[in-house]
């Protein structure tokens, strides 16, 4: 919990830089992270390899925008029922998988080919989703202020506040959760499955409770994400998605709170610090995760607490 | 009717072979490095743009191209084993990340070298043979032979000779095997170089069939990697029958349901599977 102090500076940022591409930038960061935060909760929780959060992030986008046009629902009304929509299809997919006890590469296999059945869906069903050409989402969230009442959130720092403010209900919820006894039953499952049922813990519904909850984070964040750039289209859902998700949770370190967030910062900020053109840019980013995976297997995170750990021995 | 249906269905054999392939290199690279190389289907690029420059611009005879390709893609294999996978083995999340910046990498240089344009490669072997009302061009059917014919002598090699005996002993107790003087780590880069060889042969027939376009690896690599499930991961022959089984699966599926859905078809076939037959099809034999 304490490293969740690191926040505060976050906050007071808007007052020193004005500059829109550090803060979009940061909004892009914060947006990501919410969806790493997600997959760690299952992978790095729970210990489970699931290759659907982009899928969910994409159903949280398509679902929270089709409910308001099609219900005339406002955008948190709509959302909640986008969470009904990736709550029920979470559990029929997660019950589908630890039924028939998949786990690691067969679990990740099998997530990915549901992930890719939705990517096909969003794609295809044109009547609905308008295909490949995807959507153009005009309308923006908005929230009750005390004092300002109702705002609509259009301009960049108010948006930066929001993505802010939502990065840190997930920070705070999941590292409450990690910290309870379902996130130490999570645990348990991770370091040994067979284990952990002989102590009596009922393995199928933890896991599918993780999966559940790592997926309505996701599309928490896919949601932000959609009104944010105000276009929803079939790729929120692609395998690449889901890849760069997990290249940041592991990147920044796997079973650690702020690690999905580290991750995020580094490969969302860094193509843009260095001038390139588009193409490289991704070999860019290919070249940082390599280079990460190999120098630091624990991510940035695990690497500077053994590092501080070391120094506290020392002296 | 019959004939249209005749026809898919060797279209999704030919298809199948080029899944097959890539199939292979993945069951082979799983079983004795532990991990899955997402970036094979990269090789497979190479490969097949290795051919279309070596036949096409430099205008080097089919098989001397084809030779070249394979030897590129081999080379470039040794390189990323060598750089990357020796640092990954037996970590299939590390392996998997690893290959992904590899992918991300090999597929933005493409885009540099080659742009997006889709490239054709001229004719290699022109015809085809009619068979009663159906009509198979010869070079895919020469392609499919060629496929079939190196996974065959794979499977022949592996299981017959020496190397099959200390890659199956490696497979089942890596300690022991190496007591008895494997030499694993040669082993490991070979399998690794191996398997980016045959992915490059498979470009190399997949240019004289389709057109190139440098995010064509994406594609059969996952297709691969399904091919591999589907027949049960660490069975070679099994690898040919479940790229076959998955292409037939898509070319009939997308002629009586919607094509849109087509890769859709395959994917619900491999989740069946899973669910009822955890080891595949055909058992996979680690």
């Amino acid at each position: 919990m304490k490293a969740l102090w690191f926040l505060i500076p976050l906050y007071l940022l808007p007052l020193v830089v004005t500059s829109d591409t550090v803060l979009t930038v940061l909004i892009f960061t914060f947006l990501l992270s919410i969806l790493a935060i997600g997959f760690n909760i299952v992978f790095g929780g729970a210990g489970q390899l699931t290759m659907f959060h982009a899928a969910a992030f994409g159903i949280g986008s398509y679902a929270t925008f089709l409910s308001m046009l099609h219900f005339g629902l406002p955008f948190w009304l709509g959302f909640l029922v986008a969470v009904v929509v990736i709550v029920l299809v979470s559990i029929v997919i997660g019950w589908i998988c630890f039924k028939f006890r998949l786990k690691e590469f067969y679990f990740a296999v099998v997530t990915m080919a549901f992930a890719e059945l939705c990517r096909l869906i969003a794609l295809n069903w044109t009547s609905v989703t308008n295909g490949t050409l995807g959507m153009l989402v005009l309308e923006k969230p908005t929230l009750w202020l005390p004092g300002s009442g109702i705002v609509k959130i259009e301009q960049t720092t108010p948006w930066y506040f929001l993505t802010l403010a939502s990065l840190t209900v997930v920070l705070v919820f999941s590292a409450l959760l990690m910290r309870s006894w379902i996130g130490r039953n999570f645990s348990a499952i991770r370091l040994n499955e067979d284990l952990a049922q002989t102590l009596g813990i009922d393995t199928f519904r933890y896991k599918l409770l993780a999966f559940t909850i790592s997926n309505v984070i996701a599309a928490f964040a896919g949601a932000l994400y959609g009104f944010y750039t105000g276009f929803i289209e079939p790729s929120y859902l692609s395998v690449t998605q889901s890849l760069d998700a997990i290249a940041m949770a592991l990147l920044g370190g796997v079973s650690t709170i702020l690690g999905p967030v580290v991750g995020a910062l580094v490969l969302t900020s860094l193509p843009h610090l260095i001038e390139l053109p588009a193409e490289l840019r991704v070999a860019v980013y290919g070249i940082i995760l390599i280079l990460v995976i190999l120098v630091m297997p624990r991510g940035i995170v695990g690497l500077a607490a053994g590092f501080f750990k070391r120094q506290t021995h020392a002296s | 009717m019959t004939q249209v249906v005749v026809g898919q269905i060797l279209n999704g054999i030919i298809l199948g072979s080029l899944y097959g392939i890539i199939a292979l290199g993945v069951t082979m690279t799983f079983g004795i490095t532990g991990i899955v190389n997402f970036a094979l289907g990269q090789f497979m690029m190479i490969g097949a743009y290795a051919t279309w420059y070596f036949t096409d611009l430099a205008k080097f005879p089919f098989p001397v191209a084809v030779a070249l390709a394979v030897l590129i893609s081999a080379a470039a294999g040794l390189l990323a084993d060598q750089a990357l996978f020796r640092f990954t083995r037996n970590n299939l999340v590390n392996g998997l990340l690893v290959s992904i910046g590899l992918i991300s990498v090999t597929e933005s240089v493409a885009l540099l070298l080659f742009t997006t344009t889709p490239k054709n490669m001229d004719t290699v072997i022109a015809g085809s043979w009619t068979l009663g009302a159906i009509t198979l061009p010869r070079m895919k059917v020469v392609a499919f032979l060629l496929l079939a014919a190196v996974i065959g002598l794979t499977w022949l090699g592996l299981s017959r000779a020496w190397l099959g005996r200390a890659t199956r002993a490696y497979a089942q107790n890596p300690e022991a095997a190496m007591l008895m003087g494997v030499p694993t780590k040669l082993l490991q880069t070979g399998v690794v170089v191996y398997s980016c060889a045959i992915a490059g042969f498979g470009g190399a027939l997949y240019a004289c069939l389709f057109s190139l376009e440098p995010t064509l690896g994406g594609l059969f690599i996952l297709k691969g990697v399904e091919s591999a499930i589907l027949a049960g991961v660490g069975n070679l022959l099994g690898a040919l029958a479940g790229g076959v089984i998955l292409g037939v699966t898509e070319s009939v599926g997308s002629l009586y349901l919607p094509s849109a859905f087509r890769d859709a078809y395959g994917l619900v076939f491999l989740v069946a599977i899973l669910l009822f037959r955890p080891a595949g099809l055909f058992g996979g034999q680690k």
